[in-house]
């Protein structure tokens, strides 16, 4: 119950400024007894419905998803994200200390599409009704999301994911993000009802921000149009279709798997034929490959971030394309 | 054709240089009896490395490598001490804890910073096929003076000596080892170790020639090992080590015929290749038996060989539905490859589609799948129920197949007697 040792802390602290101005007490004992008792009334008026408002603990899997939930949420909630901004959300090792996170949450945010299927094994230890699939506060944020490169169950052309269901990677369409918090408001709306104003106000403001913010990333890529790239991972279809970027081939074929020599051959081929002179990676790659292919075909290495946080200077939803924005612009001008 | 060449011949004389002084190395590593001690000592410095990190220095920084060496050195000094326990606790144990534990404590530092695990990452899973001749440059004046140290203290070094001969061996060996799986890994690191040494080691006895074995084998192995990552479209580093596996076999399986009695060596491969065969055959006949709805490995593989087979046991109006089905499946297939690169075609190409357009695809595409699960579970069913059908004719022939198979002397079993009259 963090929340209830929140707040007691909150009323030990009400209570010790309180006892500092009168003088000193002349028995400690009763001293003490009264500042229990103090703690103890304090600590009840903040459970109080009304007195108090209650912070809504959202957990998500990913930073990305954090930041779209904060949006939305505003002060109104405390967000966590479970798996850090520079690891890779798809082979993430869960900890103990999750599972209390999800034990204490009134919400879970997940990417959906087989990105972080290993929440699902979290929340069956955590076991609570009210966050797993199909309860109120459980969101999957892929939900009504236009998907690009479902496969079924085949194998696919080696585009860097295991399974079929798509390419997880939405987030990275900005318009995306207008289906994702609508998501989150649904949630948010249905377990406290009483700020749903708030929260739509919120998502509008947001949304507008990001509106005038596409404008701009829009302009700014416009010299990219068709400019061929290679990435070390798939991570960038919706990325490209929105900003009409033309990422060429990948370097990693199947998910954790090196790079044969033929395919590494025929990605050289590909990027001398075409004319690639930029080389995207993330900052969790290997940089050595990278390095090599991009060395190879003479093109420069751009380092992006697929993730809220991936890079120091991509703190936020909006800053993440800001700085992706930047660096694909000046590696163009180059 | 010619430009993956490009790419095998530096990864050839990386491996050539690793391949030198590791069979050597491997050699005196098996006569000591430390056979996992490169791991120990390759994560080590790789804890040492991500020590330097947490404390900010670059990744391919001096300080890094100075903390590398240290932790390294601190290891060999261990490693040289515990030789004298080898009476109770053997010393592999010993090796075997400094592996845990200095794995789990980098996993525990980088806990507490994450961006350093990519670091921790590379420096135990290099990959040989992205060296070139920078690593060349690089290795090669190291190892020749770690080979010209040893060739001077060749006495010191062949036999189990003195503490601070222990402490010199461990600790050259711990340099190479270090450099090595930053470039190759971890995994083709220990087999460039340990294979080219076991052979040479079983076919000489002087440590010039089994040297010379080691390193003719390592050449040839890698070799093959690198061709055949280009010819089947495999990842290097894996194709390499399965090579070496497959090298060793080898050895093993001609050792018996080199090193004695020929006759009696052919004997016991034929018994074994048939008892293999017999109990394939056995397996096969029970799993059909007892679950004829299950995958069948033997039935499976025959039938993707050769299609036709279905034909011995499905009826004609399965065969219909089968072939039907797997139509359907296909013609499924195709049609989302053909939108999912109209798709992506227009992320560049022309007008783009709007947001409804590609939800509309996206829909279709999982339509597609569904259906094309959909004629996969039917012909799952219409196969699973004609192996049902012959579940036990099927079984029965497959066991007297293994029995035919199986080298057994069935005369001496039938005629009563004739054992005891032999024997
Ligand atoms: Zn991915």
């Amino acid at each position: 119950m963090p929340d209830a040792e929140e707040h007691l802390g909150r009323g030990r602290q009400a209570v010790t400024k309180g006892m500092e101005a009168p003088p000193r007490a002349a028995l400690p004992h009763v001293k003490s007894m009264v500042l229990r008792f103090a703690v103890i009334a304090t600590w009840l008026a903040l459970l109080s419905p009304g007195f108090a408002q209650e912070r809504i603990q959202v957990v998500t899997t990913t930073t990305d998803l954090r930041s779209l939930t904060e949006a939305v949420g505003g002060d109104r909630i405390a967000a966590v994200n479970l798996v850090p901004a520079s690891m890779d959300a798809e082979d993430y090792q869960p900890k103990p200390q999750d599972v209390l996170r999800l034990k204490n949450a009134h919400m879970l945010v997940r990417v959906g599409l087989d990105y972080d299927l290993w929440i699902d094994r979290l929340l069956v230890q955590a076991g609570k009704r009210e966050i797993a699939r199909g309860g109120p506060g459980y969101v999957d944020a892929s939900f009504a999301i236009a998907a690009l490169e479902l496969r079924g169950m085949s194998v696919g052309p080696g585009d860097g994911h295991a399974h079929g269901s798509g390419n997880p990677h939405y987030w990275l369409d900005p318009k995306n993000a207008e289906i994702i918090t609508g998501t989150i408001l649904e949630a948010l709306a249905r377990i406290d009802p009483a700020n749903a104003a708030r929260y739509e106000a919120n998502r509008l403001a947001f949304l507008a921000r990001l509106r005038v913010k596409l404008v701009e990333w829009e302009e700014k890529l416009a010299p990219l149009k068709s400019t061929p790239i290679v990435a070390y991972h798939n991570s960038w279809p919706y990325f490209a279709r929105r900003f009409r970027l033309d990422f060429a081939g990948f370097i990693e074929t199947k998910p954790g798997v090196p790079p044969s020599p033929a395919h590494l051959a025929g990605i050289v081929k590909t990027m001398r034929e075409r004319g690639v002179r930029i080389v995207v990676r993330e900052p969790h790659e290997p940089d050595r490959d990278v390095a090599f292919v991009a060395s190879k075909a003479g093109a420069s290495v751009v380092i992006l971030a697929a993730s809220v946080g991936a890079l120091p200077e991509a703190s936020d939803y909006i800053s993440l394309f800001d700085v992706n924005v930047e660096a694909l612009k000046s590696a163009a001008a180059r | 054709m010619i430009d993956p060449l490009m790419f095998l011949w530096p990864a050839f004389l990386v491996a050539l240089c690793l391949v030198g002084i590791h069979a050597y190395f491997g050699i005196l590593v098996l006569a000591r009896k430390v056979i996992f001690v490169d791991l120990a000592l390759a994560q080590i410095a790789a804890l040492g490395a991500t020590v330097a990190f947490m404390l900010g220095h670059p990744a391919q920084s001096f300080a890094t490598y100075g903390y590398s060496l240290a932790f390294t050195l601190l290891a060999a000094v261990l490693l040289a001490f515990t030789r004298a326990w080898g009476t109770r606790v053997p010393q592999e144990a010993l090796i075997g804890v400094i592996y845990v534990v200095a794995a789990a404590a980098a996993i525990l530092l980088i806990e507490r910073a994450p961006q350093g695990a990519e670091h921790l990452k590379q420096i135990l899973t290099g990959n040989i096929l992205t060296s070139g001749l920078n690593e060349v440059a690089g290795i090669v004046p190291l190892y020749a003076a770690i080979g010209l140290l040893h060739w001077l203290l060749r006495r010191q070094m062949s036999g189990t000596g003195a503490l601070f001969w222990e402490f010199v061996f461990y600790a050259s060996f711990g340099v190479v080892v270090t450099s090595s799986v930053a470039i190759a890994g971890v995994l083709l690191v220990f087999s460039f170790l340990i294979v080219p040494a076991a052979i040479g080691v079983m076919f000489a006895s002087s440590l010039a020639r089994q040297i010379v074995i080691g390193w003719i084998v390592g050449t040839i192995t890698s070799a093959a090992g690198l061709a055949a990552s280009f010819a089947f479209d495999l990842p290097t580093g894996a194709a390499m080590v399965c090579g070496f596996g497959g090298a060793l076999a080898i050895a093993g399986l001609l050792y018996p015929f080199l090193r004695g009695n020929r006759q009696h060596a052919l004997r016991v491969a034929i018994a074994t290749v048939r008892w293999g065969f017999a109990v394939i055959l056995a397996g096969s006949a029970i799993q059909l038996a007892a679950a004829p709805r299950a995958d069948q490995p033997l039935l499976d593989m025959m039938e993707v060989a050769a299609p036709s087979l279905r034909a011995l046991y499905f009826t004609r109006a399965e065969q219909t539905t089968f072939v039907e089905a797997s139509d359907y499946a296909e013609r499924y297939h195709m049609e989302a490859e053909r939108l999912n690169s109209l798709e992506k075609r227009n992320r560049t190409e022309g007008v783009a589609f709007d947001d409804v357009s590609v939800a509309r695809i996206s829909s279709f595409l999982k339509s597609y799948g569904e259906m094309r699960k959909g004629e996969q579970f039917v012909m799952g069913e219409v196969r699973a129920r004609a192996r049902e059908r012959v579940r036990w004719s099927v079984s029965l022939g497959l066991l007297a197949l293994a029995l035919a198979s199986a080298p057994i002397r069935w005369r001496r079993l039938w005629t009563p007697g004739m054992g005891q009259a032999r024997s």
